[in-house]
């Protein structure tokens, strides 16, 4: 089993409701994102191109970062979640100079959304589900809680919405997919098939689990 | 300072900032002081200056393991870099192993050698950990592929030469300070070699560099054109490149003994000056490529 996604970037609008939707999920404090879209433009008007990528972790099956963590905090699970325990990460930021994709955080301070203002009701609620250890790194875990918990109530992630990542649920324009990327009658694993799609950076040879497709 | 907006990064060559910004300029000064100190320990212990072995020791175990437990985000649990199976694939723990041993090694030889006991099988056990120390800084950089200017096998060898021309230097220093003439001139020796080996690989590296990618191209750039190439030319080239030259060039015509030696350890000085400015370069010029590929826009 392989958890992967396919992400459509002709679907995407580039409304930066996974980027929301994924803070949201993990009560993520200011400045750290799991999940980012990178803007550009081509060309120059009355030509120019806006181009939008969604990126998060690729939960690479040749993964840089856990290799590289000296203390094994960062650990890919036997269904290719890659993910970090917080209680081992010393905070060298290895993993983060490893990860030729950059989409880990190092979580150096504690800040308020609001400076000076105290903690809003929702970050305090998020400090007790998901108190992040400031000095360590956190990162994008595919929504294992989810997943996990999910699957032990007999559902199947990728098509049941209580077992399926956050930012593919919320996706208004239904541009991503999650599923088993072993599974040959997945519907991700069918589509990547249909649609040929594209890793991030092959030549590193870190065999991502994200895919995207491009027109 | 490369300056990166938000909206650029990732998307256009996005330098690393964790080991060189803010809490990360204590890494640069880590690995700087750790292979100097290492690098000093087996130069002088080739010598069997007892002095410069133990100012080499504590310029890594002090000031090296100092600022590597400063950088460290949760410093309490380094001894989880050590005691757990990292070290099979992470150049990091495998550091923190060699850097170890050769404290522990090189500790327990010092105390015999005070005592006027020298075990030879325990000084070839400190040199080879201290060797390892040297080069492991540029093997923990070397792995990270996604930063050409880092991933070349020269980066090793160019540290593993700086660390023990660095080392030298300041035995020399040492050992002429403590009127030991004939010890400064085997040192001196080795100054040449290495000297000789680090203006070669400077070169040789950054072309190589240069040529690899157009990320690698762009960290050069950075170096020898962009904002930087201040401290190129005048840390590394100048201080780091020319005036120890004059210096070593000058000994080889004239004589150690007679060179003056205020002129020795201003060249000394500057020849460290110029080894931290390359490592500083390294670090900061060092740039991840685009993310998304050109060809791939959607």
């Amino acid at each position: 089993m392989r958890w992967g996604m396919l992400i459509n970037l002709v679907k995407c609008v580039g409304c930066y409701s996974c980027v929301v939707k994924c803070e949201q999920e993990h009560f993520l404090p200011p400045d750290v994102l799991f999940s980012r879209l990178l803007i550009s433009e081509t060309g120059e008007y009355p030509r120019a191109l806006k181009h939008v990528y969604p990126v998060l972790c690729n939960h690479c099956k040749e993964a840089k970062c856990v290799d590289a963590c000296p203390t094994r905090a960062t650990q890919k699970r036997d269904d290719g979640i890659v993910w970090v325990d917080a209680n081992r990460c010393v905070g060298c930021r290895y993993c983060i100079m490893a990860c030729p994709y950059q989409v880990r955080t190092y979580y150096d301070e504690e800040k308020e959304y609001y400076p000076g203002q105290g903690l809003t009701e929702f970050e305090k609620l998020g400090k007790k589900l998901h108190p992040y250890q400031t000095g360590t790194v956190v990162k994008c875990n595919f929504c294992m809680d989810r997943v996990d918990s999910g699957i032990k109530r007999g559902l199947k992630p990728g098509i049941d919405r209580d077992a399926t990542p956050a930012c593919v649920i919320t996706c208004p324009a239904k541009a991503r997919y999650f599923g088993d990327l072993d599974d040959p009658d997945s519907e991700i694993s069918m589509l990547t098939r249909k649609w040929r799609p594209v890793q991030l950076h092959p030549e590193h040879g870190t065999e991502p689990s994200v895919f995207y497709v491009i027109g | 300072m490369i300056q990166t907006r938000p909206y650029e990064f990732m998307v256009s060559y996005t330098p690393q900032t964790q080991w060189i910004e803010k809490g990360g300029i204590k890494l640069w000064l880590a690995f700087f002081f750790i292979e100097l100190g290492a690098g000093m320990f087996f130069v002088a212990s080739l010598l069997d200056n007892l002095w410069a072995m133990s100012i080499g020791w504590l310029l890594c175990a002090v000031l090296g393991g100092g600022f590597h437990l400063l950088y460290l985000g949760k410093p309490l649990r380094f001894w989880r870099m050590a005691f757990s199976s990292g070290w099979k694939t992470s150049w990091i723990s495998r550091g923190i192993i060699f850097v170890s041993l050769f404290l522990g090694l090189g500790f327990i030889h010092i105390l015999l050698m005070q005592s006027g006991i020298r075990s030879t099988g325990l000084i070839v056990a400190a040199d080879i950990f201290a060797f390892l120390t040297v080069i492991y800084g540029g093997f923990a950089m070397n792995y990270v592929n996604g930063i050409p200017l880092w991933n070349t096998a020269l980066l090793p060898i160019l540290y593993v030469v700086s660390g023990l021309w660095g080392g030298a230097e300041v035995t020399l220093g040492i050992s002429l300070g403590s009127g030991g003439i004939v010890a400064g001139k085997a040192v001196e020796e080795w100054i040449r070699i290495l000297l000789i080996g680090y203006l070669l690989l400077v070169p040789v590296y950054l072309m190589s560099v240069r040529y690899t990618s157009s990320t690698g191209q762009v960290s050069v750039k950075y170096m020898l054109q962009g904002q930087w190439s201040v401290l190129f030319w005048v840390g590394v080239v100048v201080l780091g490149m020319i005036i120890p030259a004059v210096a070593v060039i000058n000994s080889i015509v004239t004589d150690i003994e007679t060179i003056s030696m205020t002129f020795l350890y201003s060249a000394i000085l500057s020849g460290l000056i110029g080894d931290l400015a390359m490592r500083y370069l390294i670090l900061r010029c060092g740039v991840y490529g685009p993310l998304i590929p050109s060809s791939t826009y959607a």
